[in-house]
């Protein structure tokens, strides 16, 4: 199977990153039939403790052994105790018990992941951003997309998310302090490019693919000029050679919704909790966007 | 629990039942045995239905038609092409939610349910709302920012030079809101300063 590896960033916190890779995840597997793997590398945790109860959670990570924490514990301490298939959460359990989205396998984070993270940093920097790539490339071929949420920073693990990446989602909320991040971020990621390039022969090097515009409101001016400031600010980065001609806003923008915020509370994707809302709607047809995007097929 | 765990317990259930049937008496544990048979009827007859309906392709054809895209785009008469289009027939209903049952119904009759999964995906897609874009939407943006930059004096000159019609293309391409009745003042002064906005915030973020 030919899988795509997305990795999801932004170092400005409470743009959507969470709710784009859960919410898109789930609307690949149901609608789309799209095997689809959620890495969870936040220390955070919020792309587990939305896909599950936080007992089963707490209960799957205890110790964080069955978690993509595991994955830099072996590095730290010279171990191999991550067993991907031990770790691997298949489906969301709904309030039946039982679960549905039989094709959207989580792998959860843990909050260990916190305590580790200045660790992380003594290993040695070629060491460090191929963990993840080294710990579970081997089975993302087992998947049509792989969706790795980051952290909101650009340390360690999220540069590791990037090296394994094909290609980087950016969740953007429409303001100025969004904007002005970026470009920094256009630039890291070009920095990125360019030291892991001897490490990724023949493998494509990660840019930015696609921005998607979250918590948008349709009142007044304010997100259609921060939208334009946006699309002004992406032309002239693709002028400057910092982004590819490729990157895109993915359309439509997923305006504000309070059954997505309900949705994390129940522990399913707002598809499953419900669908008849204006953020199931967004998504649904975002997702198409997506697949359009990343698989040029229309 | 997930399906693979309770197959393992009805498989467990089901080797101790085996293993003791010939022996097992009483009103309660016949009564307990009603019960989870006629479940067990039921719950088979689901399974058979489900597995057909995957296996057909109608289980993703009706997750499509219940699906937040269809609350949104599909309508009468997306059904009536695409029953059209997939079985060569006539939609006979006339409300929305009797056209999907009868949708259904024709397209598992004639067999033809990946076809028809196709078509909706295809038409859901084909509606989404996107923004106009293009070369006129990338010129205009051009031009927004080349008026951000000018002097108060060069801008009030260069303004002359648009219609109003112009104006408001400009002013509308670059998210700037305005009525029928914003006069050419007003709109020329609002593309003045969310122009300047612009530049500013586009060199300082870049």
């Amino acid at each position: 199977m030919s899988s795509r590896v997305l990795a999801f960033i932004n170092f400005k916190g409470g743009v959507g990153k969470t709710a784009t890779v859960v919410n898109i995840g789930a609307t690949l597997a149901k609608l789309h039939e799209k095997k689809v793997l959620i890495v969870d590398i936040d220390p955070q945790s919020n792309s587990s403790v939305w896909l599950m109860r936080p007992d089963r959670w707490h209960e799957h990570v205890a110790g964080g052994r069955r978690s993509t924490f595991q994955i830099y514990d072996d590095a730290l301490n010279n171990k191999n105790r991550f067993d991907f298939e031990e770790a691997l959460v298949r489906g969301v359990v709904t309030w039946t018990g039982f679960t549905d989205l039989p094709r959207l396998h989580l792998l959860p984070a843990a909050v260990e992941l916190l305590r580790i993270e200045d660790k992380i940093h003594e290993l040695r920097p070629s060491a460090i951003h191929q963990l993840l790539d080294a710990a579970l490339s081997a089975y993302f071929k087992e998947y049509d997309y792989v969706l790795l949420d980051c952290p909101p920073n650009l340390y360690s693990t999220t540069r590791g998310a990037i090296f394994s990446a094909d290609s980087c989602v950016v969740p953007y909320v429409p303001d100025f302090l969004s904007l002005s991040g970026f470009q920094v971020l256009a630039e890291e990621i070009l920095d990125m490019r360019q030291k892991f390039a001897p490490y990724l022969p023949g493998r494509r090097r990660p840019n930015i693919g696609a921005l998607i515009v979250s918590h948008y409101r349709q009142s007044g001016n304010v997100y259609r000029l921060a939208i334009n400031e946006l699309e002004l600010s992406i032309a002239q980065l693709q002028r400057s050679g910092l982004l590819s001609s490729h990157t895109t806003i993915l359309e439509p923008y997923v305006r504000h919704c309070v059954r997505v915020a309900e949705s994390t509370n129940e522990h399913l994707p707002v598809l499953l909790y419900a669908p008849g809302s204006i953020g199931a709607q967004d998504y649904c047809d975002l997702t198409e966007r997506f697949l359009n995007h990343f698989e040029n097929k229309r | 629990m997930n399906y693979a765990e309770l197959a393992a317990a009805l498989h467990h259930a089901g080797e101790r039942l085996s293993k003791h049937a010939a022996k097992i008496e009483g009103e309660s544990m016949g009564r307990a045995a009603q019960v989870l048979s006629s479940h067990l009827v039921k719950f088979e007859e689901l399974l058979d239905a489900y597995i057909a309906s995957r296996k057909s392709g109608e289980l993703l054809l009706e997750t499509l038609l219940r699906s937040p895209s269809a609350k949104r785009h599909l309508t009468i008469d997306l059904l009536r092409d695409g029953l059209r289009d997939v079985i060569g027939k006539r939609l006979k209903s006339s409300e929305l939610r009797a056209a999907k049952r009868e949708f259904i119904e024709r397209v598992h009759e004639a067999g033809n349910q990946d076809e028809a999964v196709k078509f909706l995906k295809d038409a859901f897609a084909g509606a989404i709302h996107l923004e106009p874009g293009g070369k006129d939407k990338a010129s205009l943006q051009r031009e927004y920012v080349d008026l951000g930059r000018l002097s108060d004096d060069e801008f009030a000159q260069e303004i002359e030079k648009w219609s109003l019609g112009e104006l408001r293309q400009l002013a509308e391409t670059n998210g700037i809101r305005f009525t029928d009745k914003t006069n050419r003042q007003r709109l020329a002064g609002l593309i003045r300063r969310y122009a300047q906005r612009a530049v500013f915030n586009i060199s300082a973020a870049g």
